[in-house]
């Protein structure tokens, strides 16, 4: 049995008696992708807003690694191990590609290195360095980050978020308004990253989601209607009519 | 090696050694001919330049605008001048005013903090009037005449011991607090904490999810900042022998902007700049009109519209090649 | 008990209406500009300065007083336009607006209000009250200039309300602060709408000066103490809101008028602004949201 890592349970909030997020409840396996689908409304940003820490949940829980994280501020979230990555890119634009990622490793360093020099913060340089390679960006590490197109600003978005070394990676639409081109390569990105951290993927390309992912959950309406692999998930009935248009 | 804010910050440090240099010269000059009269004039011009410094670490590294610094300032000269009267102590002085920097800074702090923008910037407009408007009030700190007879102080420095009477010796003395002042904001402007504070000008909402909490950096760069202007406060009333509300009063906090915005924001080199050139255009102006204020307020506007990144803004990109040469 | 309410409870509280609605007038303007704009007019304070030495001037060749409640504010409107057009539309683009335009209205104001001291010199002037005298109410003697300052700017603050929230004009303004874009493309001239409303809240403050110049002293520097009061009824009243403004600037003028009864008037400032210190903690946003947006 593999392990999960990301627990949660019962996780609700609701807006002006909407309830964004009902009661939904799953896990997220070690070093796999799990992926949440749903049509637009279901809920799925405000999922992550509240496993991250940016929303406090009203009744719930969030474990990770059997430690409950229910509520904790998002640099709390951070120090317990889990990132996330933002729908609409949310970046340091007036810095450079390195500096972007060089403050996101900062975390990995001990909070005494926050007041001497920042080159002496070894391990977030050799981190920066390592991420540059790693997302193809290395050619472009002094640019500032305004400056990238928007393919490779998807990718630094990933690559901050990663920084930190967190054991959960949550990624909201990683491949928002992408060409085709770059969709397959960010597809490649995440199936490589799996290989060390779990990922959390929002994403809207079924095809993508069909082809990448371990295990989907699928949301409607607030609540999740079908958990499972991607094969299991297709064939559900209930996905059919709410996702894949009302047959 | 080093990364482009890096070079940015060694690149400054020239044009400060330029500055430092510049006013040992003008030392040795007014030294030479027996000036008294601009030699106070330039020190005042260091001492308010400490106060733009302050404002700039908020204003061009963590992005917050304060139009009431001058409360700072003007708590850490009243401090420095009770504490002068009552035990004539340069250190005792300094470290009563770095204690009121710390201890104002945490409270005001904690209350302007709650919020951001422009709000922030009403609250410290506010919180400076209010604090001014009770000392001017006040009879047992002189009220609307403020304090006088802070005594002339001997200032032993271990090696030499610098009389503050002495035009010359409290320049360098001024120069020597002065740059110390510069040296710590920048330093710690080039640790990662000074970089999360431009991170948090740049994307303030991205912070907390890079694992740091935003308020308490936030409330770490206003106490630095109030401890820088209330060491600078504390020297003005070595300088001029008294103070006065004046010194917290809106005018103030608004030259500080001025002197900043004028110099160059978020460069804190361009704060030391500024507030000479300011300085040098009062007095300039002032000498033919009592209207100054006209002439400094068009300036401002000027480069407000048309120069944005102020002085050091066209000072900037030739240092940087200078600086940048031969590295990669 | 009685004669405790008469001679001083009641003189103080109709005192603190006065400065009330004049507060009032000045907060309206300027959350009306940042309710639209999202410009912090810094130099509000000195346009109010303004009203009050054109109302000086104009009175000294002799017009009555009646004249100048309606010759200030139309002086004052094609200076707030050109302003607008001139200074503040220039930098409305750059990156970190809220600072540019308060940084550039802080020069202005300076400019202004040393402008003021150039043609009027510095010291204060105090013009005659316009109508002297005073009536008895229930045993209680009023002023009536200030009745009139309660009732005339009353009405005023209801006519600017009417303005905004029911003629068409005010729908363009409401239209182009909820959203620029969409109203440009609606066919609102979204440029003179920003342009005229920056005039109409700067010509509110001169009406504002015109009233308090015969009870305050009028002098150049005379907006610098003001505006903190302005400032914080709008951030009490919630920045944008003109009946959060109104609600704010009576509560917080009589919170003023009556400590000042118990307490040195000295701390009747500092009262007001811990006023406004709770509220920013507990109620960032306001007693009310902002134009366009509630």
């Amino acid at each position: 049995m593999i392990e999960a890592v990301l627990a949660v349970e019962d996780l609700s909030i609701s807006f002006g008696g909407l309830h964004a997020v009902d009661a939904v409840t799953f896990t997220a396996e070690r070093n796999r992708i799990t992926t949440v689908i749903g049509p637009n409304g279901a809920g799925k940003s405000t999922l992550f807003n509240l496993i991250s820490g940016a929303l406090t949940p009203v009744r719930g829980h969030v474990r990770l690694d059997g430690i409950d994280v229910t509520g904790a501020p998002p640099n709390r979230m951070l120090s317990a191990g889990l990132a996330r990555s933002f729908q609409i890119t949310s970046l340091f634009f007036g810095l450079t590609v390195a500096e972007n990622l060089r403050l996101a490793a900062q975390r990995l360093e001990p909070n005494l290195r926050l007041w001497l020099p920042t080159g002496r913060s070894r391990r977030a340089r050799e981190r920066v360095r390592s991420l540059l390679d790693q997302f193809g960006l290395a050619d472009k590490a002094q640019y500032p980050a305004g400056a990238l197109s928007h393919g490779e600003q998807r990718r630094l978005e990933i690559a901050v978020a990663l920084a930190a070394e967190p054991k959960v990676l949550l990624l909201d639409e990683p491949t928002q308004g992408m060409s085709h081109g770059d969709t397959e390569l960010t597809a490649t990105y995440v199936r490589k990253l799996a290989q060390s951290v779990t990922v959390l993927l929002i994403e809207h390309d079924i095809g993508l989601v069909m082809n990448l992912s371990d295990k989907v959950v699928v949301m409607n309406q607030g609540r999740k209607i079908a958990e499972g692999p991607p094969a299991v998930v297709r064939a559900d009935p209930a996905v059919q009519s709410a996702y894949f248009g009302h047959a | 090696m080093h990364d482009a804010l890096t070079l940015d910050a060694r690149a400054n440090h020239w044009l400060a050694l330029a500055l430092g240099l510049a006013c040992i010269g003008t030392a040795c000059i007014g030294y030479a001919i027996g000036d008294t009269f601009y030699l106070r004039l330039a020190t005042e011009a260091l001492i308010f330049g400490g106060l733009a410094l302050a404002v700039d670490i908020l204003l061009g590294y963590t992005g917050l605008l304060s139009l009431g610094q001058a409360l700072y300032f003007g708590l850490g000269a009243y401090v420095s001048a009770v504490t002068l009267i009552a035990f004539p102590s340069f250190w005792t002085a300094m470290g009563a005013a770095l204690a009121t920097g710390l201890f104002g800074g945490l409270i005001g702090g904690l209350i302007a903090n709650r919020v951001r923008g422009v709000y922030f910037a009403l609250i410290t407009f506010g919180m400076a009037q209010v604090a001014a408007k009770a000392i001017y009030n006040t009879r047992s700190l002189g009220a609307s005449d403020g304090l006088i007879g802070v005594p002339v102080l001997d200032v032993n420095l271990g090696i030499v011991t610098v009389s503050t009477a002495s035009p010359v010796g409290f320049f360098l003395l001024a120069l020597g607090v002065v740059t110390l002042l510069y040296a710590l904001c920048s330093y710690l402007m080039d640790t990662p904490f000074g970089r999360l504070l431009i991170a948090i000008r740049t994307n303030e909402a991205r912070v907390p999810f890079l694992g740091f909490r935003t308020t308490t950096l936030r409330l770490g760069s206003f106490v630095l900042a109030s401890c820088v202007a209330s060491l600078s406060g504390a020297l003005y009333p070595m300088l001029r022998g008294f103070v006065s509300p004046e010194l917290l009063f809106f005018s103030t906090s608004g030259n500080a902007v001025i002197t900043v915005i004028l110099g160059g924001v978020g460069t804190l080199v361009g704060a030391l700049y500024g507030s000479i050139i300011f300085t040098i255009v009062k007095s300039v102006i002032g000498s033919w009109t009592e209207h100054h204020l006209i002439v400094i307020g068009i300036l401002f506007m000027a480069v407000v519209i048309f120069l944005p990144k102020g002085l050091m803004g066209l000072a900037q990109p030739l240092m940087r090649r200078m600086v940048h040469r031969g590295k990669p | 008990m009685l004669e405790y309410i008469q001679f001083v409870l009641a003189p103080q509280v109709v005192t603190g209406l006065a400065l009330g609605v004049a507060v009032i007038l000045v907060a309206l303007g300027l959350t009306i500009i940042f309710g639209l704009l999202d410009v912090i007019n810094m130099s509000h304070g000195e346009f109010y300065a303004m009203g009050a030495f054109i109302a000086l001037a104009l009175g000294q060749v002799g017009l009555p007083f009646w004249a100048l409640l309606i010759a200030v504010p139309l002086l004052m409107l094609p200076i707030g336009y050109v302003v607008e057009r001139g200074l503040i539309q220039r930098v409305f683009n750059s990156p970190d607006r809220h600072v540019t335009t308060l940084l550039l209205t802080f020069g202005f104001g300076l400019v202004l209000e040393d402008g003021l001291r150039l043609i009027f010199g510095p010291n204060p002037h105090r013009p005659e009250t316009p109508i002297p005298g005073a009536i008895e109410i229930l045993g209680t003697y009023l002023p009536l200039y200030r009745l009139f300052m309660v009732g005339f700017g009353g009405l005023l603050i209801l006519a600017t309300a009417l303005i905004v929230y029911r003629t068409r004009l005010g729908a363009m303004v409401r239209a182009a602060a909820f959203d620029r874009n969409m109203a440009a493309s609606l066919g609102v001239p979204v440029e003179k709408v920003y342009a005229g409303a920056f005039a109409f809240g700067v010509a509110l403050a001169g009406i504002a000066g015109v009233l308090l110049a015969p009870i305050y002293s009028v002098f150049p520097t005379m907006g610098r103490d003001f505006i903190l009061l302005a400032f914080t009824v709008i951030i009490v009243g919630g920045m944008g809101s003109i009946g959060g403004a109104t609600i704010a600037g009576l509560f917080l003028t009589q919170v003023q008028a009556i400590s000042s009864l118990y307490i040195s008037p000295v701390w009747a400032d500092p009262i007001v602004f811990a006023i406004m210190v709770i509220m920013l903690v507990v109620r960032p946003r306001g007693l009310k949201g902002r134009l366009g947006h509630a």
